[in-house]
């Protein structure tokens, strides 16, 4: 019981990450995605690995499921009830229309996830201060229930009512009439997912919960059953999408914590690293076939954000503050009006690029990367599949560079240009925001692509470092190996801080702490071994946005203004004299998984090219000769200078002139700009 | 000279844009006004040195259009030789701002060394700036009941915040700490894209920029003018009524005539009634705004605004009239651009019923309680801009319950926050059967929401389209008009249009917000659509009989 695995299902591949803890060795194979069984592409893609699943201690799996049910409406039947008088909520939602759509006034908003015919009110109602104004009418209860489940078939229940947030009662009282009378009604309170005020955004982490649930536990269910039959007797947990993990029995009630949680796994691995290679803030330059996403460690800390949106629905779960923009291998580059753009559209796995030789005709991004001389068609994915390099030539030549009057590689590196034009604009945007200069940031570059884009993007934007992992396209899968199981706890207090008794607010913070707690031990970490943080989140009165803010066990306003003010400075550049409001306080408990060590590579004199290969020098703008080298034959002390190209079979590593590759003791190449490491 | 290519173009075209995001993303954050924060009303430009708009951050439509206008005129009254490295300028002059004296822009240039490169523009609407009466005006007769006025004032000179005129706010409003929190807010957005503009023209090299901006509006002239030419060409006019003034009782004639010929859109206001002694007059700038807005609706509703996507466009209305107030006419509600808005898609959708909407509800009910908090005993003033059903289309039925599309962006005040703000307790907020306009595609459905005061204060409604029912298109129904009841099942029971009342604990009002009108003859409508609008509760059984003459079994 040595192996810890790792299983990432990601839109086109599932990834499968073995690491020995015997001998510190990684092993990592891709299989593809299963659509209509899930469980049945993560049993490939262990089998594909030869993984003895008797040998498993700890299995952890990433997954985007509750995504797909929703993006794709595979749920059943999902109802809501709420107060009388306000079925709509949901429905409705704040009324307004998508931006992109601010000019269109034909919109149509999507299909609902819960038809009107599924929503009931029941009489029962809190004032603003959680006091009772009506009390909860038990037969109004029955009479919906019944509505709901015998007339229109409805399968899982969205409990949410105003204000509930500040007292859970009525939503439990509900709850249990409706399991007395339908015990096989899933239901999904309100309180139980989140102590939030809005009601809108309230309802609709409810609903998507209530949506996902039944889905989400049959998956559960079959796959722990499938790795059952081969032997696994270890444990099994399932990523959060704000971080950490959590067993399968706790993910089964609280599927929304997963449905983000596909980048989750490289930004926890990213926070690890970041630690045990001393680099304090650290970007991660995530890209895809289809899509980038960059999030923020500071302090070795990733950005969390409390509010999501899956589709157009807000999520009020905990996760990270990931920007994503359509901008990946697989973005289509089109001529409008003869101005190159690049996506939104994807040419995804189905067709691909024109260069996978499979029926795709629009040349994108990964084409202009063959065409610009960075991709080996011959060992593209380790050779197990050619590539059409001279049809992405001629698309490229046909489509772009003619209409536009330039070269076919100007115009492949105009691709590039613009793709990476709007990544600076993303990027730029996520650590202006938070008030840092993006240069003094590391960039950690993982997923197929990202690679290829990273060390020009860094050279771009004046960033230092790039940082490459080996196998940067499993790197997510192997971040979830140092995931610990984590849990988030919290209670709308809306009070001002200076107003506050603070030592009032102990109770509750205990009373949150027991729930961390008693969640941590049912998940199977030992009473003592769970950490506790306190945090509040705090705002100037009047304003809207708000600040994490982490407390000590003893709660002191002056030092908690402090660090608000510290924190506020540094995002928003000044800070005010208003009061502080706490609008919530939070427990997030942490059961520490031991960490995988950094795997070491030997050290080796002289890096030696396997060969050499012309391609475009973003440097200077020219097609000239690059060195070749294969990772496999990196040693730790290797130093070389761009043009570089770093070929590892599921990704390349550009490096143009101007910029120098170091390959550190555990084989990560760091890039870096010549006049820093000269 | 230099040449770019279409590469080069879109590279710069991304930075621009992502300096106005930006500078959105720092208003945001940064706001102390919950009509800024929640509900999203402002809207933020970037300009080049000649001042033509070259990219806009996602925000309320009309105010983007406006910017333009009030940045003209607010550097034509400053002075361009006066303005220097470090200033922001203050304008709420209504008839240069394009807008009412509560909507405040604040305009900077930007300089390269002593070069001028460009403009920023951020218009925001402030909670208080010492108008006749607390929240908002509903019944002045001149502009100087509506608030303190800054016709291009420095609050920032050389990089200097000027004091005096930051006090002179300070003791010009009821609500101080807000409208300074917004002043600041706006001043740190301007001051992000400030940064950028100077990064772009550092890392681009200016030649570079200044002919890819050119590029960028020429692309967005030529994409406008073929889109304005497959569209039918041909003149139309329209009518519709404002309820009343503000002051008396009488409704108020608006009429327009659009033209699409010859390359042109002209919008043309002649035959609508003379200014009125009320609020409810239009700044010409403001009528542009809801010009532009219409046009770019038209011809490139999905692409990035700039000054070349609204060339062809020529506005038209006589000094003194409705549509273009003159000093002192007052303009505080600015209901007539919303009303009007959907009037020139009346006019439009003579001549191209397939490609437009019927109309929504047909205005905004806006809504809003003064008052003070009982937990703070400070003052507070919040609003919200109700929900209206969309017209239907001719291949789809309209939205149900959504913000008006004159500011679609825009956001409901969440109940909870509402409820805790103010005196006002929901006891409903739900989809109105049978409100919205029949049609083979029906209007969306308008909302019941039934309001109880809980503390006393004072209720604003504002709404100008209550006594007429929004239209429908291409055989569609028309649906019932919005109704404002105040005190319901009282007997000072009245239904309202735009009105301050006086409310306490236990006052009811209630409003019925309309919904769109249909698009084509109902009996054309698929039974299974009628049958299913039935069973989610948005047609009546009755209803289904008698207008779709489809029969419902229970």
């Amino acid at each position: 019981m040595s192996i810890r695995l790792a299983v990432d299902i990601g839109g086109t591949f599932v990834d499968a990450m073995e690491l020995d803890t015997r001998t510190g060795q990684v092993r990592f194979r891709k299989a593809s995605t299963t659509p209509a069984h899930p469980a049945e592409g993560v049993l490939n893609a262990i089998a594909a690995l030869g993984t003895d699943l008797s040998e498993v201690e700890l299995f952890i799996h990433g997954t985007t499921l509750g995504l797909n049910a929703v993006l794709e409406r595979r749920g059943g039947n999902t109802g809501i009830i709420t107060n009388e008088g306000f079925r709509d909520v949901f429905l409705i939602g704040r009324g307004n229309v998508p931006s992109d759509h601010m000019y269109d006034f034909r919109y149509q908003r999507p299909e609902s996830l819960v038809q009107r015919r599924f929503t009931a009110g029941v009489k029962g109602r809190l004032d603003y201060k959680g006091a009772v104004v009506d009390e909860l009418d038990p037969q109004s209860v029955r009479d919906a229930a019944r509505e709901l489940v015998e007339n229109q078939g409805v399968t899982s229940i969205a409990i949410c009512f105003l204000h509930s947030f500040l007292d859970p009662t009525h939503e439990r009282e509900t709850a249990r009439i409706i399991r007395e009378a339908y015990p096989d009604v899933s239901l999904s309170l309100s309180t139980d997912i989140v102590r939030e005020y809005r009601e809108y955004e309230r309802t609709s982490t409810t609903v998507l919960e209530a949506y996902i649930r039944p889905i989400f536990e049959r998956y559960v269910d079959e796959l722990e059953k499938g790795l059952a039959d081969q032997g696994f007797a270890g444990r099994f947990l399932i990523m959060r999408s704000g971080g950490g993990s959590m067993t399968g029995a706790v993910a089964k009630t609280s599927p929304t914590h997963t449905v983000l949680s596909g980048p989750a796994g490289g930004i926890v691995g990213a926070a690890y690293l970041a630690g045990e290679l001393g680099r304090d803030n650290m970007l991660t330059f995530d890209i895809g076939g289809t899509s980038l996403d960059a999030c923020v460690i500071e302090k070795g800390t990733a950005v969390a954000a409390y509010e999501a949106q899956l589709e157009h629905y807000p999520l009020l779960i905990p996760t990270y503050d990931i920007r994503t923009i359509g901008a990946g291998g697989g973005s289509i580059a089109w001529l409008d009006r003869g101005l190159l753009k690049v996506g939104p559209q994807s040419a995804g796995a189905a067709p691909g690029p024109v260069c996978y030789g499979r029926g795709g005709t629009q040349p994108t991004v990964t084409d202009a990367a063959v065409v610009l001389g960075f991709v080996d068609p011959e060992r593209f994915l380790a050779g197990t599949m050619g590539l059409a390099d001279e049809a992405a030539r001629d698309a490229i030549r046909e489509q772009l560079a003619e209409p536009l009057g330039l070269s076919v590689p100007d115009a492949a590196a105009g691709i590039f240009d613009v793709l990476l034009a709007k990544t600076v604009g993303a990027v730029r945007q996520i650590t202006v925001e938070r008030g840092h200069d993006p240069r003094v940031f590391s960039l950690l570059a993982f997923g197929g692509a990202g690679p290829l884009l990273a060390p020009l993007l860094a050279r771009e934007m004046g960033i230092g470092e790039v940082l490459v992992p080996f196998a940067p396209s499993g790197f997510s899968a192997w971040g979830m190996l140092s995931a610990d199981i984590v849990n988030d706890f919290s209670r709308t207090v809306m009070t001002t801080l200076d107003g506050a008794d603070l030592a009032a607010l102990e109770p509750l913070f205990k009373e949150t702490e027991a729930e961390a707690i008693a969640s941590l031990s049912a998940q199977g970490v030992p009473a003592g071994d769970g950490v506790l943080e306190r945090q509040f989140e705090l705002r100037y009165l009047g304003q809207e946005h708000s600040l994490m803010v982490t407390v000590g066990s003893t709660l002191d306003a002056e030092a908690v203004r402090a660090a608000f003010n510290e924190l506020h400075h540094a995002r928003y550049g000044h800070t005010m004299s208003n009061p502080l409001q706490i609008l919530n306080l939070r427990v997030r408990g942490i059961g520490r998984t031991s960490r995988p060590e950094l795997p070491r590579i030997e050290a080796g004199g002289e890096a030696t090219p396997r060969t050499h290969r012309e391609a475009f020098d973003f440097g200077t703008r020219e097609i000239v000769p690059f060195a070749v080298y294969d990772r496999a034959d990196l040693r730790a002390g290797h130093r070389f200078a761009g043009p570089a190209l770093v070929d590892e079979g599921t990704s390349t590593t550009v490096v143009p002139s101007g910029q120098n590759v170091t390959v550190d003791e555990h084989g990560y190449l760091h890039v870096t700009p010549a006049e820093v490491t000269k | 000279m230099t040449t770019l290519d279409g590469a080069r173009v879109e590279v710069v075209r991304s930075y621009l844009l992502s300096a106005a995001e930006e500078m959105r993303a720092t208003l945001i954050r940064t706001s102390f006004n919950p009509v800024i924060y929640e509900v999203h009303d402002f809207g933020l430009s970037l300009y080049d040195a000649q001042m033509r708009p070259i990219a806009e951050a996602t925000g309320l439509t009309s105010f983007l259009g406006a910017n333009d206008y009030s940045l003209r005129k607010g550097v034509e009254y400053v002075g361009v030789e006066n303005l220097f490295p470090g200033d922001v300028v203050l304008l709420n002059y209504p008839y240069w701002n394009a807008a009412h004296a509560s909507d405040a822009t604040l305009f900077a240039p930007v300089f390269d060394g002593d070069d001028l490169i460009g403009f920023l523009c951020i218009r925001a609407h402030w909670m208080d700036l010492g108008a006749k009466d607390p929240g908002y005006v509903l019944d002045s007769t001149d502009m100087h009941q509506e608030g303190l006025i800054f016709p291009g004032t420095k609050v920032v000179s050389r990089g200097e915040p000027v004091r005096d005129i930051h006090e002179l706010l300070r003791f010009n409003s009821r609500m101080p700490d807000a409208i300074l929190g917004d002043l600041h807010a706006q001043i740190s957005a301007i001051r992000t894209g400030e940064r950028r503009l100077l990064e772009i023209h550092a890392k681009f090299g200016r030649a570079t920029v200044l002919a890819a901006i050119d590029r960028i509006i020429a692309d967005g002239e030529a994409r406008t003018r073929s889109a304005l030419a497959a569209l039918p060409q041909g003149t139309w006019t329209a009518e519709d009524f404002l309820d009343d003034d503000g002051i008396t009782d009488e409704p108020v004639r608006m009429r327009v005539t659009v033209t699409i010929a010859d390359g042109k859109f002209l919008v043309d206001f002649a035959g609508s009634s003379p200014a009125v002694r009320g609020p409810i007059n239009m700044p010409f700038g403001a009528t542009e705004a809801i010009c532009k807005v219409i046009l770019k609706s038209l011809t490139s509703p999905h692409e990035p605004s700039n000054a070349g996507t609204v060339a062809p466009l020529e506005v038209r209305a006589e000094p003194g009239t409705l549509f273009h107030a003159v000093y002192p006419q007052p303009t505080f509600t600015l209901w007539t651009g919303i009303v009007a808005f959907e009037l020139i898609l009346k006019a439009l959708a003579q001549g191209m019923p397939e490609r437009l909407p019927a109309s929504s509800g047909g205005d905004v009910p806006g809504f809003m309680m003064v008052g003070v908090h009982p937990d703070t005993g400070a003052m507070f003033a919040v609003s919200n801009n109700d929900f209206v059903g969309w017209g239907g289309t001719a291949d789809h039925d309209g939205t149900d319950a959504a913000t008006h599309v004159s500011g679609s962006t825009g956001r409901g005040t969440p109940i909870e926050v509402m409820e805790a703000r103010t005196g006002m307790f929901m006891e409903r907020v739900e989809i109105r059967t049978d409100s919205g306009g029949a049609g083979k595609f029906r209007g969306g459905a308008g909302v019941r929401r039934e309001i109880k005061f809980v503390t006393p204060g004072e209720f604003l409604m504002v709404i100008k389209k209550t006594k007429s029912r929004p239209w429908a298109l291409a055989g569609g129904l028309r649906p019932d008009p919005n109704q404002i009841v105040a005190f319901p099942g009282t007997d000072r029971e009245e239904r309202i249009s735009t009105k301050r009342l006086t409310v306490v604990p236990g006052d009811r009002v209630t409003l019925l917000t309309a919904g769109g009108g249909g698009h084509g003859d109902p009996a054309d409508r698929e039974p299974a659509a009628v049958r299913r609008d039935v069973a989610e509760g948005y047609v009546s059984a009755a209803a289904a009989e008698e207008v779709y003459g489809v029969e419902i079994d229970d």
